[in-house]
């Protein structure tokens, strides 16, 4: 507990020193070229299938536009709701360890929706909209905790990979490598965070749950996974871009694509394997 | 277009198809999947993706209530009732 109390504070100490101000970090252009990289092709949720192969250059580069918008826009959606639960947190008793720092994460989550949301009503006019729903349940103590800073963790871990790659990658306009380098910056101290709080909120409470607790929350979080990927294959991204069955191509991409989220995700599983978190590799 | 029975057919045919567990003589339109657990809260996206590949149209899930998806018959009135045969 020591050793979380003294890297709670150096996280603190950090998201002061890196302080950033979303409205003056960015040159924003005025407006984009679609026939740009904007994501890393690798990236793309069709890189690898015929569908993809087959369309010129231009189109590749007038995906990745589209592309983008649905990242930054699950970006979004995942972080409306980390605030939500993150305010929920705040102050609340038996949490004075982290209080602290749930305030800069709180505060970087927001910032965080203001350049994704910036990028995307300026370029595409939109968001992409959200198909997740939460539904109310009864939880153990300690699960509902357990649980959220869990798939707070795994979106973080997917997308801190994605914002690594792109935000070294030299094709793509300055402002979408921009985007993925600060929020790269904020999401490793997330990352540090979401490591400690999440071993740390199992090992206290998980051993007082029930055998079928225990196993139906590993089962939760292998489907969460899943879940979590397919909103990187977005049937209104292949619209918008002019294609014809939307849903088709979803679909042979999903089953095309699973080496790619395997090895996307392999930093992730690992460490819920470790911490017997998950009992086996999610079916990606 | 489909016809209301087609499209319910469809529904519980997928429901069945997910759930794994069910048969198809378990579900009526009224049986409540959420509540009874038939379809989890992860698989309500599939669920989404499924009427909206059904429907043809995109579906806004921050507008709506989780009562939208209750059982057939909801799905049916909120998704397809106005533009079904």
């Amino acid at each position: 507990m020591r050793d979380f109390a003294t890297t709670v504070k150096k996280l603190c100490d950090a998201s002061i020193k890196d302080y950033i101000n979303p409205y003056s970090s960015f040159d924003w252009p005025e407006a984009v070229n679609p026939e740009q990289w904007f994501t890393s092709p690798e990236l793309i949720s069709l890189h690898g299938t015929d569908v993809y192969e087959n369309l010129a250059d231009a189109g590749k580069k007038r995906l990745s536009f589209y592309e983008a918008v649905n990242f930054f826009s699950l970006n979004i959606h995942g972080e409306k709701s980390l605030v939500e639960g993150l305010a929920e947190r705040l102050y609340r008793k038996g949490n004075d360890e982290v209080t602290g720092y749930l305030h800069h994460f709180l505060d970087e989550e927001n910032k965080h929706m203001v350049y994704f949301g910036g990028f995307c009503m300026r370029y595409a006019g939109k968001i992409y909209p959200n198909r997740k729903l939460v539904f109310p349940r009864e939880y153990e103590p300690g699960e509902e905790d357990f649980l959220f800073f869990a798939q707070v963790l795994m979106f973080e871990e997917i997308v801190d990979v994605y914002n690594v790659m792109m935000s070294r990658d030299e094709r793509l306009i300055p402002i979408a490598r921009q985007i993925n380098l600060l929020h790269h910056h904020d999401e490793a101290r997330h990352l540090v965070f979401g490591r400690h709080v999440v071993k740390d909120l199992f090992d206290r409470h998980s051993p007082r749950w029930s055998g079928e607790t225990r196993q139906a929350v590993r089962e939760y979080l292998k489907h969460y996974l899943v879940a979590m990927w397919k909103e990187y294959y977005n049937p209104d991204v292949y619209r918008d871009f002019g294609f014809e069955a939307p849903f088709q191509i979803l679909e042979m991409a999903f089953e095309k694509n699973r080496a790619h989220r395997k090895r996307i995700s392999e930093g992730c599983v690992r460490y819920f394997l470790e911490n017997e978190m998950l009992d086996e590799e999610p079916a990606l | 277009m489909r016809t209301e029975t087609e499209i319910k057919n469809a529904l519980r045919n997928w429901i069945v198809e997910t759930n794994n567990k069910i048969q198809p003589e378990q579900l009526s339109d009224e049986t409540p999947i959420i509540e009874q657990r038939i379809i989890t809260s992860l698989q309500v996206m599939d669920l989404i993706f499924f009427i909206e590949k059904l429907s043809d149209r995109s579906i806004d899930v921050e507008s709506m209530k989780v009562g939208v998806f209750r059982n057939i018959n909801a799905i049916y009135d909120n998704f397809f009732r106005a533009i079904a045969a």
